[in-house]
């Protein structure tokens, strides 16, 4: 469950990059997030890891008000949020295995355990073989998987992901969706920040559309397997044109 | 997680990351070496020749010559004075004629001199030994005050006079070597520090990585606090090892001078060997404590 009430951000010295965001997302919802370059989506997301602290406004992620969460708890809630972020951040200096395997490792995790989980992990990704690479020796695309795979590792109740499929071919970007609509199915929460309009119309759910900082739209696609069910109703070609004329940047 | 778990991951990460880094990591091993290794040269030469000066002023002497006319009670009396003080751990009668036979000994070419003579030409002495333990200087200055005050004392000979001066010298050489020795080391810890400051900026990103996926502080800091650490007891210990080879091999080539014998005699007690390791290690726990300090490592998005 995230809220945002009245949320602004405004960097130092800077214009405001999000004003008076105020929506809510119900727990085991599937969001996309989507909006022109410098919209202020990756601010949205980083607001929710606290990250970034809003400028206005409160912040409440399962319950919790994130703003005022002491900096000793900040860990814990994060920890309940897997983040795939649009520049990956991996650890240069560790491994593959060393970056996935991270939390349960600080955790407390013991070595067997960690590399079950990393495998599992990874073989989620089509990765299972690269555990003792460097970051800088993957392609973009690996690199992202991993970053993936350590967002799913912990399991966790929400999972945010910046552009996740930016650098993936298409045959990859399906592939890692699929993985999204499973731990969907599991009951987790997700943001998923695109610009890709082809994903959205493919995968459907809730598109969440900022512009210039501000929520220009809100609206709910039902999922084309759903329609697929209903195919006799004609529903596809009907929701597909009420789409194209609804005029919304996807 | 345990506590040991948890030092077990830290020492671990540590390990990893100074074998994975150890271009860095030699530079602040290599200043606590050097620094920790001059300071042991000087702890090695001053507390040899603290001991060799100690040494000395052990087996130094009070010599009180008598008149030629002394008399034996005056003899028994002043004997039995002499022995009553503590301090005085042997009194030896040296009458005439020894006296006259050890000047022979020692200086054979010169003994037809004392052959002439008819009357005995050295004075009767005692000669005492002291523990230097049980004596300040001021008492034993008086001491010898009182026994120049004796009637048929002729003169009483003090050969700790330039011991005492030796030992002056020797506690401003300790001191010299205090000094430097702190300045040295606080030098090492700033210089690790500012290593560790510059590891710690290296790794700001490695350091957000690692808060943005929930670690905590602990966690994060501790494998540099054992990095650093680490870094320190090798330090130390290669400054031991250079300690251990540079008095093996100087020990080789001065045996026969003097000075190469005094100030190398022997080498650092295990005490000392054990404490130059762990004040290496501690200065190296200080330096990535120094440069791990809150302000330069929370960005600033977390201050508020
Ligand atoms: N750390 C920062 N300091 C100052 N301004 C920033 C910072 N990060 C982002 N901004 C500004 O905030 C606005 C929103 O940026 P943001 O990264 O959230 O956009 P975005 O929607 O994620 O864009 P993209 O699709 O290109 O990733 C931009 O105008 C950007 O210049
Ligand atoms: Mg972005």
């Amino acid at each position: 469950m995230i809220q945002f009430f009245n949320v602004g951000k405004r960097y130092p010295g800077g214009q405001h990059a999000l004003r008076e965001l105020s929506f809510e997302i119900p727990r085991g919802q599937f969001v996309f997030l989507t909006g022109p370059s410098g919209a202020g989506k990756t601010t949205l997301l980083k607001l929710i890891f606290r990250e970034e602290v809003p400028s206005e406004g409160q912040i409440v992620v399962n319950g919790r008000n994130v703003s005022s969460v002491p900096p000793g708890k900040i860990p814990f809630l994060r920890r309940t949020i897997g983040v795939v972020f649009q520049n990956f951040r991996l650890i240069p200096r560790k491994t593959v295995f060393e970056n996935v395997s991270f939390l349960p490792r600080i955790l407390g995790a013991d070595t067997a355990t960690q590399k079950r989980l990393a495998h599992e992990a990874l073989d989620r990704v089509g990765l299972g073989h690269r555990l003792g690479a460097f970051p800088l020796e993957l392609s973009g695309g690996e690199q992202q998987r991993v970053a993936i795979a350590r967002a799913l590792i912990n399991e966790p109740e929400i999972l945010i992901a910046d552009e996740p499929t930016g650098n993936l071919d298409p045959e990859l970007s399906k592939e890692i969706l699929r993985i999204f609509e499973e731990i969907h199915h599991r009951g987790t929460t997700l943001l998923i920040a695109t610009h890709d309009r082809e994903t959205i119309q493919r995968i459907g759910g809730r598109v969440l559309t900022l512009e210039a900082g501000t929520l220009s739209g809100d609206q709910l696609l039902p999922s084309p397997r759903d329609l697929r069910s209903e195919a006799d109703t004609d529903l596809i070609t009907s929701t597909e044109s009420d789409l194209a004329t609804e005029g919304e940047p996807l | 997680m345990s506590l040991w778990q948890a030092l077990a991951y830290f020492f671990r990460e540590a390990l990893v990351s100074l074998g994975r880094s150890w271009k860095v990591s030699s530079v602040a091993i290599l200043t606590i070496a050097v620094s920790l290794f001059v300071g042991g040269v000087l702890l090695l030469l001053s507390t040899n020749l603290a001991t060799v000066v100690g040494q000395w002023r052990s087996q130094a002497k009070v010599l009180v010559y008598l008149t030629p006319e002394v008399s034996q009670d005056f003899l028994d009396g002043l004997r039995k004075q002499i022995e009553a003080e503590p301090w005085v751990t042997e009194c030896q009668y040296v009458a005439p004629e020894d006296a006259r036979e050890r000047f022979r000994q020692s200086f054979p070419s010169l003994s037809g001199m004392v052959e002439d003579w008819q009357e005995e030409p050295l004075p009767a002495s005692f000669e005492i030994s002291l523990d230097p333990t049980e004596l300040t200087a001021t008492a034993l200055e008086e001491w010898l005050s009182r026994l120049r005050e004796e009637p048929q004392v002729e003169m009483v000979d003090d050969d700790r006079d330039w011991l005492s001066q030796l030992s002056a010298i020797v506690a401003l050489i300790k001191g010299i070597g205090i000094t430097l020795g702190a300045v040295l080391l606080g030098a090492a810890i700033f210089t690790i520090a500012s290593v560790i400051r510059l590891t710690a900026y290296l790794y700001q990103d490695e350091i957000t990585i690692m808060r943005v996926v929930g670690a905590t502080e602990f966690f994060i800091r501790g494998p540099f606090y054992v990095e650093g650490f680490l870094q320190g007891l090798i330090g130390g210990s290669l400054a031991l090892a250079g300690l251990h080879l540079g008095h093996a091999v100087l020990l080789a080539r001065t045996e026969a001078s003097i000075w190469g014998g005094v100030l190398l005699e022997s080498f650092l007690s295990p005490q000392h060997q054990l404490a130059l390791i762990v004040v290496g290690g501690l200065s190296g726990l200080g330096g990535a404590i120094l440069s791990l300090r809150r302000e330069t490592l929370v960005p600033a998005a977390e201050g508020t």
